[in-house]
C-alpha cells in the first residue's frame, strides 16, 4: 500500500510567490519560484518521509501554507545534506560540535557547525525515496551499532559513528566537555580509540561549578576559544582574526535580538499566531545554527518576524491550533513532545528552554571578543546551578503565561535526569503549577507509552 | 425503555484486558470484561456488546461512549477519547468521593494517581520503560511456579520470610526465580520477596506525587490480597478496595465522563 503523502495546495502560491528571496552564506539566492518548485515537485520525490501523512507527523494533511517562512524553514532543513555536501566539494571546512555551544567561532571562521540535530538530518536526506518506516529502520540500525561501538547509556552517538565509517567529512571534533550532556565523553573516548584517526579532535574544556562570576574562569575559558578558532584556522589555512570574530558576534547578535523579538510578539497575544512546530522552527532561527547558513537563517527570521507581527495584529491563529490550548513549556536537552498529537489533544508548546537560553541573551560587542564570548557562554541561564537554572525558567514560564511544565530527559542524559526533579520542585514551590517528569526511550518511532503520558498531563491541567 | 432514560458507556482498552461499563443516568446499569486480543477495536466492540448484551440494550441506545486505555486511539465507536489516568480519577470518586490518592495497577503499567475532591487528576506518575510491577510480571511469575494468577497472592501471604529479588526486569526476573528455587528457597517466599519488590517500585512513583488518605487501588492486580498487603506494609497506609471488580475502574471513570461530555453538549433526553 503506498504512502499518502500531502501537497501544498496551489491556492496559496500566488502569496507564497510575493514574498522574500533567500539569501546564503556565499551571496547565492533562492528565489520564492524556485522554492515552491522545490516543495511541491522535487522534495517530496526525493524525501517521501518528510511529506507523509502519518501519525509520528501528526496525521496532518496541511501545514500552515498561508505562513510563507514555514515552508521556507522546511525547505532549508530538506535541502540542508545537499547544500552541506555541495560546500564541502568547494572546500569548506565542518566541524561537529556538541554540548551546548554558540557557533559564533565557527561563523567568523569560515566553518560550518554540525550539532547532533543536524547530523541527524543530514543522515535522514542523504538517502532518497525513503518513507518514515524506512527512515527509522536505518536510524535504528545506527543506533544499535553505537550501542557497541560507545554505550547503551550515550544519547546523540550519530554523529562519532558516521565520522569512524567516514561517511560524514568532518574536518574537526570540538565538542564543549563537561557542558550539559554527560554523553559527550562516551562519544569522545569512542573517537579516541576508533579506526579514523584522520580528524582532529579538541576539547573545549568549560570550567565546571558555576563561576562566571570569576574573571580566572572566564579568562581560561576565553584561551579555550582562541585555541578552538586556532585548530579551525589549521584546517582552512585563514587566520581569523578578532575583528572577524567580532563582526560574527554582531551578526549573531542580530539573530539572536530578532530571536526574542519574535518569540515576544507570539506571546504577546491569547491567540497562539502560529503552531507549536512553526513557533520552534522560527524562534529556533535566533542562533542562526539550524541549517548550517547562517545569512540565510537570518533572510527568514527578518521575514518571519514580519509576518508574525502581522498575524499578532489581525488576531489570526496558526494552523492547527485548538481553541484556548492549555500552555505547556518544555524543558530539557535536544528534545520535545509531538506537538502536532498535543494540539489534538487540546495543548500548545509556548516555549523550551535549552536553545532559548543562548538565543535570549546577548554578548557583549565592545572589549576581546573571546573574553566576551567566554563570559557570555559561561552565564547561560541553561547551565547554571539549579536554584538559578530554576529562577531563569520560572521567569519564560511566567512570560510565556505557560499552564504547565514537562521536563522530559533521555535515558542516559546522566545530567539532565538529575536536574529534572529539584528544578521542577523549584518551579512548584514559588509559582505553582503543575508538572510533569517524563524519561524518553531513545529513538523510538511510535513514543505512543510517552503520548499517553503528556495526553494525561494535558487533561490534568 | 423510556425516553427520557440516558445511557452511557465507558470502553477500557487496555494491554490485557478489555472492560466495558454503562451507565443507566448515574448508577452502574451492566458491565463487560474479557481478554483483549491484538484488535484493540474488536475487543474494545466486544466489551461494549457484553455489556449491552447484559443490559438488554442495542448500542444506538447509549447516548455518549467514552474510550480509554491503549486501545482508545483507534475506538471508532467512540463519542471521545480520554486517557486512563484521568478515567481512573473519575472511577474511583465515583465509587469513593473520600479518595484522594489512586494505585493503578494494570496489565502493563502502574501508576500513582493523586486527585482532588471531584476526581481531578492533581498530579500522577507511571512507571517507565518496563513492565515489573504490572499485570504482565505476575503472569510470568505465576508460570515460573505453574500456579493459577489468582492464587499468588495468598501463597505470598504464608511465607515466613522475604527472600529479596534483585532484578526489576521481568526477563531477567524470572532467571533469577528459577535459580533462588534451585537453592532450595520456599517458593511462598520468593514469592513474598517479589510482591514486596514491585511494593517497593510503587513507593517510588509515590515520593514523586505524595501519598494523600484515603488510598484506592485499582487494576487487575488489586484483585491479588498479597499485593494490597505488600503495598499496605511498605506506604503505611491502609487500602480502600473497590466494591466491583478493580479492572472496571478505567471504564466506570470513562462512564462516569460520558455522562458529563453528553450534559455539557445538550445530549441529555429530558
Amino acid at each position: 500500500m503506498g504512502k499518502h503523502l500531502f501537497r501544498y495546495s496551489e491556492n496559496n502560491k500566488e502569496r507564497f510567490l510575493e514574498s522574500d528571496n533567500i539569501t546564503f552564506n556565499d551571496g547565492s539566492v533562492v528565489t520564492p519560484e524556485e522554492i515552491w518548485h522545490y516543495l511541491t515537485v522535487e522534495g517530496p520525490e526525493k524525501y517521501p518521509g518528510s511529506f507523509e501523512v502519518n501519525l509520528y507527523q501528526g496525521n496532518r494533511n496541511s501545514r500552515d501554507e498561508t505562513l510563507p517562512t514555514s515552508l521556507k524553514t522546511h525547505y532549508l532543513g530538506l535541502t540542508f545534506c545537499d547544500r552541506m555536501e555541495k560546500a564541502k566539494d568547494r572546500g569548506k571546512s565542518i566541524a561537529f560540535i556538541q554540548g551546548g555551544q554558540a557557533v559564533d567561532p565557527y561563523t567568523a571562521a569560515d566553518t560550518i557547525a554540525l550539532r547532533p540535530g543536524l547530523v541527524n538530518q543530514w543522515n535522514r536526506d542523504r538517502v532518497h525515496g525513503n518513507d518514515i518506516n524506512k527512515e527509522f529502520l536505518r536510524r535504528k540500525e545506527l543506533k544499535e551499532k553505537a550501542f557497541h561501538d560507545m554505550s547503551f547509556e550515550a544519547c546523540q552517538t550519530g554523529g562519532y559513528e558516521h565520522i569512524q565509517a567516514g561517511n560524514l567529512r568532518v574536518d574537526v571534533i570540538a565538542p564543549f566537555t563537561v557542558l550539559r550532556c554527560s554523553d559527550v565523553s562516551y562519544g569522545v573516548e569512542a573517537h579516541r580509540h576508533g579506526p579514523n584517526k584522520n580528524v582532529k579532535l579538541l576539547n573545549v574544556d568549560y570550567p565546571l561549578r558555576h563561576q562566571a562570576d570569576k574573571p580566572w574562569a572566564i579568562e581560561y575559558f576565553a584561551q579555550n576559544l582562541r585555541k578552538l578558532v586556532g585548530t579551525l584556522d589549521e584546517v582552512t589555512g585563514r587566520t581569523t582574526t578578532e575583528e572577524d570574530l567580532l563582526a560574527s558576534i554582531k551578526l549573531h547578535n542580530e539573530g539572536r535580538r530578532l530571536g526574542t523579538e519574535l518569540s515576544e510578539l507570539w506571546w504577546s497575544t491569547d491567540v497562539p499566531p502560529t503552531n507549536s512546530a512553526d513557533r520552534a522552527s522560527l524562534v529556533g532561527l535566533g542562533n542562526l545554527d539550524n541549517h548550517g547558513d547562517v545569512r540565510a537563517s537570518l533572510s527568514v527570521l527578518k521575514e518571519a518576524k514580519k509576518f508574525i507581527a502581522e498575524r499578532v495584529k489581525n488576531g489570526v491563529k496558526g494552523h492547527a491550533v485548538p481553541d484556548n490550548p492549555k500552555r505547556i513549556f518544555i524543558l530539557g536537552s535536544c528534545v520535545g513532545i509531538n506537538t502536532a498529537r498535543s494540539e489534538d489533544s487540546g495543548a500548545i508548546v509556548v516555549g523550551k528552554d535549552d536553545q532559548w537560553s543562548h538565543c535570549s541573551t546577548l554578548v557583549e560587542e565592545e572589549g576581546d571578543p573571546f573574553y566576551n564570548l567566554a563570559k557570555y557562554t559561561l552565564e547561560y541561564p541553561y547551565e547554571q546551578s539549579i536554584e538559578k537554572r530554576a529562577q531563569w525558567t520560572i521567569e519564560q514560564i511566567k512570560k510565556s503565561r505557560a499552564d504547565g511544565v514537562i521536563f522530559i530527559h533521555n535515558w542516559g542524559c546522566n545530567t539532565q535526569a538529575a536536574v529534572a526533579r529539584p528544578i521542577l520542585d523549584v518551579i512548584k514551590r514559588e509559582i505553582g503549577i503543575p508538572t510533569y517528569i517524563q524519561e524518553r526511550d531513545l529513538h523510538g518511532l511510535q513514543h505512543e507509552q510517552e503520548q499517553n503520558r503528556v495526553n494525561a498531563f494535558i487533561e490534568m491541567l | 425503555m423510556s425516553l427520557s432514560e440516558n445511557f452511557f458507556a465507558g470502553v477500557d482498552v487496555g494491554s490485557l484486558a478489555a472492560k466495558a461499563v454503562i451507565l443507566k443516568d448515574g448508577e452502574i446499569f451492566a458491565t463487560g470484561l474479557l481478554k483483549s486480543g491484538v484488535n484493540s477495536v474488536e475487543s474494545g466492540l466486544s466489551a461494549l456488546n457484553l455489556a449491552l448484551d447484559a443490559a438488554g440494550l442495542k448500542k444506538e441506545d447509549l447516548t455518549y461512549i467514552v474510550g480509554t486505555g491503549y486501545g482508545r486511539v483507534s475506538a471508532p465507536y467512540a463519542n471521545k477519547a480520554v486517557t486512563e489516568i484521568t478515567c481512573h480519577a473519575k472511577g474511583a470518586n465515583y465509587l469513593h468521593p473520600t479518595v484522594r490518592t489512586i494505585i493503578d495497577m494494570g496489565g502493563q503499567d502502574c501508576k500513582a494517581i493523586r486527585i482532588d475532591e471531584n476526581g481531578a487528576v492533581v498530579d500522577f506518575a507511571m512507571n517507565d520503560k518496563c513492565a515489573a510491577g504490572t499485570g504482565r510480571f505476575l503472569e510470568v511469575m505465576a508460570e515460573v511456579f505453574k500456579v493459577k494468577l489468582e492464587d499468588l497472592g495468598a501463597i505470598a501471604l504464608s511465607a515466613t520470610d522475604t527472600v529479596p529479588m534483585s532484578s526489576t526486569c521481568t526477563v531477567f526476573a524470572e532467571s533469577e526465580t528459577i535459580s533462588l528455587i534451585a537453592r532450595g528457597e520456599k517458593p511462598e517466599n520468593i514469592l513474598n520477596g517479589i510482591h514486596h519488590s514491585i511494593a517497593n517500585r510503587i513507593a517510588g512513583l509515590f515520593s514523586r506525587v505524595g501519598i494523600t488518605s484515603d488510598v484506592f487501588f485499582s487494576g487487575g492486580v488489586a484483585k491479588n490480597s498479597g499485593m494490597k498487603s505488600a503495598i499496605e506494609q511498605t506506604l503505611k497506609v491502609t487500602i480502600v478496595r473497590p466494591e466491583i471488580d478493580p479492572q472496571l475502574i478505567g471504564a466506570l471513570g470513562a462512564a462516569v465522563l460520558a455522562r458529563s461530555f453528553a450534559k455539557k453538549e445538550g445530549l441529555l433526553a429530558a
